[in-house]
């Protein structure tokens, strides 16, 4: 098997297509690193500058009912050291959750903050052509898979026509040793610019000072390697499947080539479009609509019994009442607002799970910290962070036995000074662990593509007539 | 001879497998995307209209002429199916006002039910075809030469008395009525779902603006059946000649676009051509400021507030009493004055100072659409300087891959283009004029009826509709014209070098 694997790699190795692909790769690579080398120091300056201005705004507020009416102000995503990974789409996630408030003020009572998810601020002004980052996830859910097929196509359908796999099989070799032989020949040539491209990627970027790549991330690149190796295996099992199938070699490589523009290129696109028609979700003018109607209806509920009331401490109570049920609806309606949308994503991101691209895209946005499950994790950390805050000022009045006890007025609540430090502050955190259970699906159809061709190859090549 | 030629060619070509595996997928890819993009114009079409009344909706709710503003939408372009370019991406709802002449820049986005979905990138039918297309191309054209030499034919064809520019010429003219046939069939298909659509209605323009398209198409797929033969007639052998012509194809088609514009990217906006250009127009309202302050101090009535005491009946009524504010957005230049009042009815007090008023904005009026203008002429340039010359560069260095010439001349015929959505914003700021005409027509700047409703709201039905025409097929063939040129004279120049090339080379 290993005389097998050597020729075929001696073979590959002196070809045009590795001295190409080698070509290809390190040049693509290198776009990659100074790119990023290039715009991550400001997207990182950009974020702290944010996070600080946002964070020196809250630490400012001393009063309770200031902290418990203005809310966190703006809450930001962390940008990923890995973005030059996967850059996930970034362009269309919002950066950031807006916890403030801007809903309505009489001259008592004042709505109180919400989570505010604003949908990315799309760059309008930008009337460049889009293209396709040039990221991991392009190099290898689309260079690399052609690659895999450029290499495979003619492995045995080619020797078939030269005649020269008669003139193997004639040695008393096992037919899956010639496959895996072949297989692990291919790999091992496309493998070998493959890595080396990788490593001087990494090599250009951890050389700047300004990025560093922490001990995680770089346990986190391993993972992608192996998965970027995988994806490899699966194009390659692919390729060997069709080519003992077919007769002609150009035969097999149109199947192949037609068959990857249809998958990688096409496949996403169009299943995601298709699907996301089945869970339209709320449009922009319907939720508009509700949350007028929403917000007009506790108003005049309150408008028409505050007449009634003469005590001053139950109509305090009241308009407390109102402050919180106002802003409760109004968030409700907001995250309702906010599921559908992510829901219909989901579910489109789903159904394109039938393209190995796809996959191996969502792979490599988990571990690199980029894109729509990330998107996710932050909203999911927004939301627990408020939580928290609101439990904070909750306990804080509790804590002051002169407070009324009413949230949502000035009067009725705690006005004893609040140190800066103990407000909880936001800091947007990655997890390990939650990335790979996300991650989990996904590399496990990405391993069945790969069984499921690799058997296929080999029973095709069993089965066939040298 | 060169019919006997063209009949041997044109049947080796169709009766192979390549030749059903590209129809078959060309039709697969080219009927489901039509359908889910005349889905997806439906729905933008619906946004528009509802777009349409509400706009007429709000403008009919404005009692004064100050708050007179009006949003405008652009219409989703019907033939975007095919190269949808710019037309989903840049807003497509403006604000008109006579306090401020509107640009891309300030266009919002309407009707988009979900802003995540443009995480999934969008395809249309020039797209598919500048993927599979140049593919198909490629597989027929590598081995139109190297194979023939290769099996010994070319010899045995050789042998008669051939002209070899013959031999070239009936390769090309086979070849190529083979290709034909998926990307017109397909075409035919997607124009026959386009016609089944009751939300598309194409007019003759249309269908000419489609011709222009398959033209376009025809040379493209020439270019690449071209680049396909040149490899074909350097190359000993089929393997090579096939392994170049992938690379080829994946290095223009998947690599050079994306890569390109990452790789010698144009400077991004210049910060500091930005700050100057914004202190210029901040200069320009500033002195429109002292001006009114002064126009104020002078004014018969004192203290500064322009609202001159006027209150509104009803307490209640929030926007009731006027306001006046500087928008300012340094990042799009974006500086301009408004002074909205909205008074219903005016109390009783509040009378005696309507004259003051008057006088007021009568002067105000013309000096904010003056100050307006001076600013857009500074405005302009910076935008056009700092925006638009970085996105010409892009498609300039975009042209490097016949992906990019095709790409450019679809979208000029369809009028997705750049130039295409600039001039829905041009006929936004020729309405803003009318706005303004009707204005003055209407004596509105010194009218009661500018700040207050009290005598009866302002009838707007008399201001026309704003309605925009996309340009007619002359000028948006004109706009074609240079990247199908390029492209024809790539077609010549490749074939005089194949033919050279095989002229001199021993079978």
């Amino acid at each position: 098997m290993w005389h097998i694997a050597k020729r075929e790699i001696y073979d590959n190795l002196n070809s045009l297509r590795f001295a190409l692909t080698t070509v290809l790769l390190l040049g693509l690579m290198l776009i990659n690193a100074i790119v990023h080398l290039q715009e991550h120091p400001g997207r990182m300056q950009k974020y702290h500058d944010a996070a600080t201005k946002s964070l020196n705004r809250l630490k400012s507020r001393t009063n309770l009912y200031q902290i418990a009416q203005e809310g966190p102000g703006y809450l930001y995503k962390k940008p990923s050291s890995l973005h030059f990974c996967a850059d996930g789409g970034e362009d269309f996630l919002a950066d950031n959750v807006h916890g403030g408030f801007y809903a309505w003020a009489t001259d008592d009572l004042a709505g109180f903050w919400q989570l505010d998810y604003m949908p990315a601020t799309l760059n309008r002004q930008n009337i460049r052509p889009d293209t396709i980052k040039i990221d991991w996830t392009f190099v290898i859910g689309y260079v690399l898979s052609l690659i895999a097929i450029l290499f495979t196509f003619d492995s045995i359908s080619g020797e078939r026509e030269h005649g020269t796999l008669r003139l193997t099989l004639a040695n008393s070799v096992p037919r899956h040793t010639v496959l895996i032989g072949k297989f692990l020949g291919a790999l091992v040539s496309i493998s070998v610019p493959f890595v080396l491209s990788i490593l001087m990627n990494l090599l250009v970027i951890s050389t700047a000072s300004e990025v560093r790549l922490g001990p995680d991330a770089w346990s986190r690149l391993g993972i992608i390697l192996f998965i970027a190796l995988l994806y490899l295996c699966l194009f390659l099992a692919l390729g060997l499947l069709v080519s003992s199938r077919v007769r002609q070699s150009a035969a097999s490589l149109v199947i192949l080539l037609l068959m990857w523009v249809t998958f990688v290129v096409f496949m996403p696109s169009t299943l995601a479009s298709i699907a996301s028609g089945f869970s339209p979700s709320m449009t922009y003018d319907k939720f508009n609509e509700r949350a007028i109607q929403l917000v007009n209806e506790l108003r005049g509920e309150y408008e028409a019994r505050l007449q009634d009331m003469k005590d001053p401490v139950q109509k305090m109570e009241f308009a407390g009442e109102y402050v919180i049920k106002d802003v409760t609806g109004r968030e409700r309606l907001i995250h309702e607002y906010l599921t559908q949308q992510h829901a219909q994503i989901q579910l489109a991101r789903s159904v394109t799970r039938v393209s190995p691209v796809v996959l191996v895209q969502h792979l490599l946005e988990v571990f690199a910290g980029t894109g729509f499950e990330r998107h996710q994790q932050f909203v999911e950390n927004v939301q627990r962070y408020a939580r928290e805050y609101r439990e904070f000022v909750t306990d804080m009045d509790r804590a002051d036995p002169e407070s009324l006890h009413i949230i949502g007025t000035y009067e009725g609540m705690s006005k004893k000074p609040i140190s800066p430090e103990s407000i909880p502050m936001f800091e947007d955190r990655l997890s390990l662990g939650r990335d790979f259970n996300a991650a989990a699906v996904d590399l496990l159809l990405l391993m069945l593509f790969f069984a499921v061709f690799l058997s296929g190859a080999f029973l095709a090549f069993v089965r066939v007539e040298v | 001879m060169i019919t006997t030629l063209i009949r041997r060619e044109l049947l080796d070509n169709l009766m192979t497998f390549r030749f059903a595996v590209a129809v078959f997928i060309m039709l697969l890819l080219v009927v489901a995307n039509t359908a889910v993009l005349i889905k997806d114009y439906e729905r933008r079409l619906a946004a528009y209209n509802t777009a349409l009344k509400t706009e007429r909706q709000q403008l009919q709710e404005r009692k004064t002429y100050s708050s007179g503003s009006l949003d405008v939408a652009r219409p989703p372009n019907p033939l975007s199916i095919f190269n949808v370019g710019l037309d989903k991406r840049l807003g497509n709802e403006i604000w008109i006002s006579y306090a401020f002449v509107p640009t891309l820049w300030d266009a919002r986005m309407r009707g988009t039910t979900n802003p995540l979905l443009n995480l999934f990138s969008s395809i249309d039918i020039v797209f598919i075809f500048e993927v599979v297309l140049s593919l198909i191309a490629l597989i027929f054209a590598y081995d139109a030469i190297a194979g023939e030499r290769e099996r010994g034919t070319l010899r045995l064809v050789l042998t008669h008395p051939v002209r070899r520019g013959h031999i070239l010429l009936a390769k090309y003219i086979s070849a190529m009525s083979c290709l034909l046939v998926p990307l017109l069939i397909s075409l035919l298909l997607a124009v026959i779902l386009l016609t089944t659509s009751t939300a598309i209605s194409l007019s003759t323009g249309d269908f000419l603006r489609i011709g222009g398209i398959i033209l376009s198409s025809i040379v493209y797929l020439s270019v690449f059946y071209f680049i396909g033969m040149l490899i074909s007639a350097v190359t000993r052998r089929t393997g090579t000649a096939l392994m170049l012509a992938m690379f080829v194809w994946g290095f223009w088609v998947l690599v050079y676009p994306n890569a390109v514009l990452a790789a010698i990217a144009p400077p991004e906006a210049s910060q500091p051509r930005m700050v100057s250009a914004y202190e210029e127009i901040k200069q320009i309202w500033e002195a429109f400021d002292r001006e009114r302050k002064q126009f104020l101090a002078n004014d018969a009535f004192p203290g500064e507030d322009p609202d001159f005491g006027m209150v509104d009946v009803d307490p209640n009524w929030i926007w009731g009493s006027g306001h006046e504010y500087f928008h300012k957005d340094s990042s799009t230049l974006r500086y301009d004055y408004h002074a909205v009042s909205n008074i219903d009815k005016l109390s009783e007090a509040s009378k005696p100072q309507v004259p003051h008023a008057q006088d007021y904005y009568r002067f105000l009026g013309p000096q904010i659409v003056n100050a307006a203008e001076r600013a857009w002429l500074v405005r302009k340039q910076a935008l056009e300087a700092i925006f638009v010359q970085p996105a010409i560069v892009d498609r300039i260095l975009l042209r490097g891959s016949p992906v990019g010439m095709y790409d450019a001349a679809t979208q000029a015929w369809v009028g997705t283009d750049l130039r295409g959505l600039r001039d829905f914003f041009e006929a936004a700021r020729r309405y803003r004029r009318t706005l303004i005409d009707y204005y003055y027509d209407k004596n509105a700047f010194g009218a009661e009826q500018w700040f207050s409703a009290d005598k009866g709201a302002v009838d707007w039905d008399s201001l026309p509709q704003f309605s925009f025409q996309r340009v007619d097929v002359a000028t948006n063939a004109k706009r074609a014209l240079p990247d199908v040129c390029i492209l024809v004279m790539l077609n010549i120049i490749l074939f005089v070098i194949i033919f050279l090339i095989f002229i001199k080379s021993e079978v």
